[in-house]
């Protein structure tokens, strides 16, 4: 009867927590979509703080993006032309898929784990520390709100590097996965580097896929940090919380968005 | 000088970085070399490597179940329009397959084990360094590497394959379920596909990978962890590089781990 009823007060708990902590999440981001819809053209802003904000999540992260992209697309043509060396002698269409396969999903989705992983670790120790060191408080004193003065300038310059970085991304993997191709399986450039299979939907599928990442991380992210409690493990739990969360909210997004676009854009996607 | 593009900046930024990625990348091959040294006689505290193993294993069961699922249902997603354009069903099985068992099923149940589980280890191996409890284990001359370090590398590297077989279970299992449910192919149709056209191999091939990422994960989050410097911003950082670097680790190793045992 007592294990009965703990686990019940422990189910409840749990249930409470998730709750309140996805209550969090949606005021959250909603704070950000306002603010950085309506107030912020309006209001005063901060000077430079998107440029700087840019500059952290977009410069500092491109050698990152491109390296892991890149490797990334090697690995994947090479694997593909293993594939259809076996079966069927199709490797003049591989240029062509992965082409196709990039703008779709792997560009955008890829850079935005890697950025997930670098900036939004970076995201949630930057405002988790200052929470932990009532620097967030004192802001509040200020009457300055935190959300508003913290996340909506890495919110705006998480969207628009999103999008720059997937391009960087997507032209670093199909350039290593073309060179991949050209020295293993002797695939010509001028076949390989085909862009006859990707349509103008498709790349609108991947803007928007880049445009819904680049947003969801910084919120995500700066949700864990500003939960962020005690001192130092607090940070690194926050830190953690935020990469975990935003990779996921990033698979989940792109699977409704693929799922959608399939949807919409019929069979002949 | 200050103004605008400046060479000499330009060249300085360049070198401090290549400085400090060879600064981290020989202390992570000195750290490589400690395990290493720890085991030749292997000498290992058993209770903390069952603490980790439950910590780092059991505890990220529904996280890689959850990613697994979803990886399944994205492949049918971007393999509809194959299937719709040629009628191919019987190639679901066989090309998602192919794809989890020896590339996306590694790569991205290690990116998120790293999230996950790396970036763990590094806040909490930092707290111990912030907090001076690794000089506490050094006066009472117990050897932090063997002590701390060495069940946690073998642990992640154990659990990282382990979850990465259970990673591929769930991922096909995504597949068939999502293709009954998008595309209207019977399960048995994607199983059969799997089966007659994948061998061990394949699946040898990912387990292979996943063994070296564990490795690549554990002693970058333990690297990063044990040279924090400067409290709790020191130790967000140190979670930052250590996810940074790990999942560029994962990628190179990636590509390499295909060229060698292709």
């Amino acid at each position: 009867m007592t294990i009965g009823r703990r686990t019940l007060i422990r189910i409840g708990a749990r249930t409470l927590a998730a709750g309140t902590a996805a209550l969090d999440l949606i005021s959250v981001a909603i704070q950000t979509i306002v603010g950085s819809l309506w107030s912020y053209w309006r209001g005063k802003r901060p000077k430079g703080a998107i440029a700087r904000q840019m500059y952290f999540v977009g410069n500092r992260s491109l050698l990152f993006v491109l390296v892991t992209l890149g490797f990334v697309g090697m690995v994947m043509v090479y694997q593909t032309c293993l594939l259809t060396t076996k079966i069927i002698d199709g490797r003049n269409q591989v240029g062509a898929q992965w082409a196709r396969l990039l703008v779709l999903d792997v560009g955008p989705s890829l850079t935005a784990m890697m950025l997930a992983t670098r900036v939004g670790a970076g995201i949630a120790a930057e405002v988790g520390s200052m929470k932990v060191t009532e620097q967030l408080d004192a802001l509040r004193m200020s009457g300055v709100t935190p959300v508003r003065y913290l996340i909506v300038p890495r919110f705006l310059a998480c969207i628009v590097m999103s999008v720059a970085l997937s391009m960087f991304g997507m032209a670093a993997s199909w350039g290593a996965g073309g060179l991949t191709g050209y020295y293993s399986f002797q695939i010509n450039p001028r076949i390989f580097f085909d862009l006859s299979l990707v349509q103008p939907s498709h790349v609108a599928v991947g803007i928007m896929k880049a445009v819904a990442f680049g947003a969801a991380i910084p919120i995500v992210s700066g949700f864990c940090g500003l939960r962020a409690q005690g001192s130092s493990e607090g940070v690194g739990a926050a830190a953690t919380a935020a990469v975990i969360g935003s990779s996921f909210a990033v698979l989940i997004l792109d699977v409704l968005i693929s799922f959608v676009a399939m949807v919409a854009l019929g069979a002949g996607m | 000088m200050s103004s605008g593009f400046s060479l000499r900046r330009q060249i300085v930024s360049v070198g401090a970085l290549t400085m400090a990625a060879a600064r981290d990348a020989g202390g992570i091959a000195v750290l490589a070399f400690d395990v290493a040294r720890s085991l030749l006689p292997p000498t290992l505290d058993g209770r903390e490597l069952v603490r980790n193993l439950y910590k780092m294993g059991y505890r990220s069961v529904p996280i890689v179940v959850m990613t697994a699922l979803f990886v399944g249902a994205l492949m049918v997603i971007q393999f509809a329009a194959f299937v719709k354009q040629y009628g191919a069903t019987g190639m679901i099985g066989w090309g998602t397959g192919y794809a989890v068992l020896r590339e996306v099923g590694p790569l991205l149940i290690g990116l998120m084990f790293s999230g996950r589980v790396g970036a763990n280890n590094a806040a909490e191996l930092g707290t111990m360094t912030v907090t001076d409890q690794i000089d506490g284990l050094l006066a009472l001359a117990i050897d932090p590497v063997r002590y701390l370090i060495v069940p946690r590398v073998l642990a992640m590297m154990i659990t990282l394959v382990v979850m990465t077989m259970i990673g591929d279970a769930v991922a096909i299992l995504g597949v068939m379920l999502a293709s009954s449910a998008i595309l209207d192919v019977h399960p048995l149709t994607v199983w059969y596909g799997f089966v007659d056209n994948l061998g061990v191999g394949d699946f040898l091939h990912g387990l292979a990978k996943a063994l070296t990422f564990g490795a690549a994960i554990a002693l970058s989050s333990c690297y990063y962890g044990l040279t924090v410097r400067g409290g709790a911003v020191g130790v967000g950082r140190a979670v930052n590089s250590a996810v940074v670097s790990a999942a560029v680790s994962i990628c190179f190793l990636d590509f390499l781990m295909t060229y060698l045992t292709a």
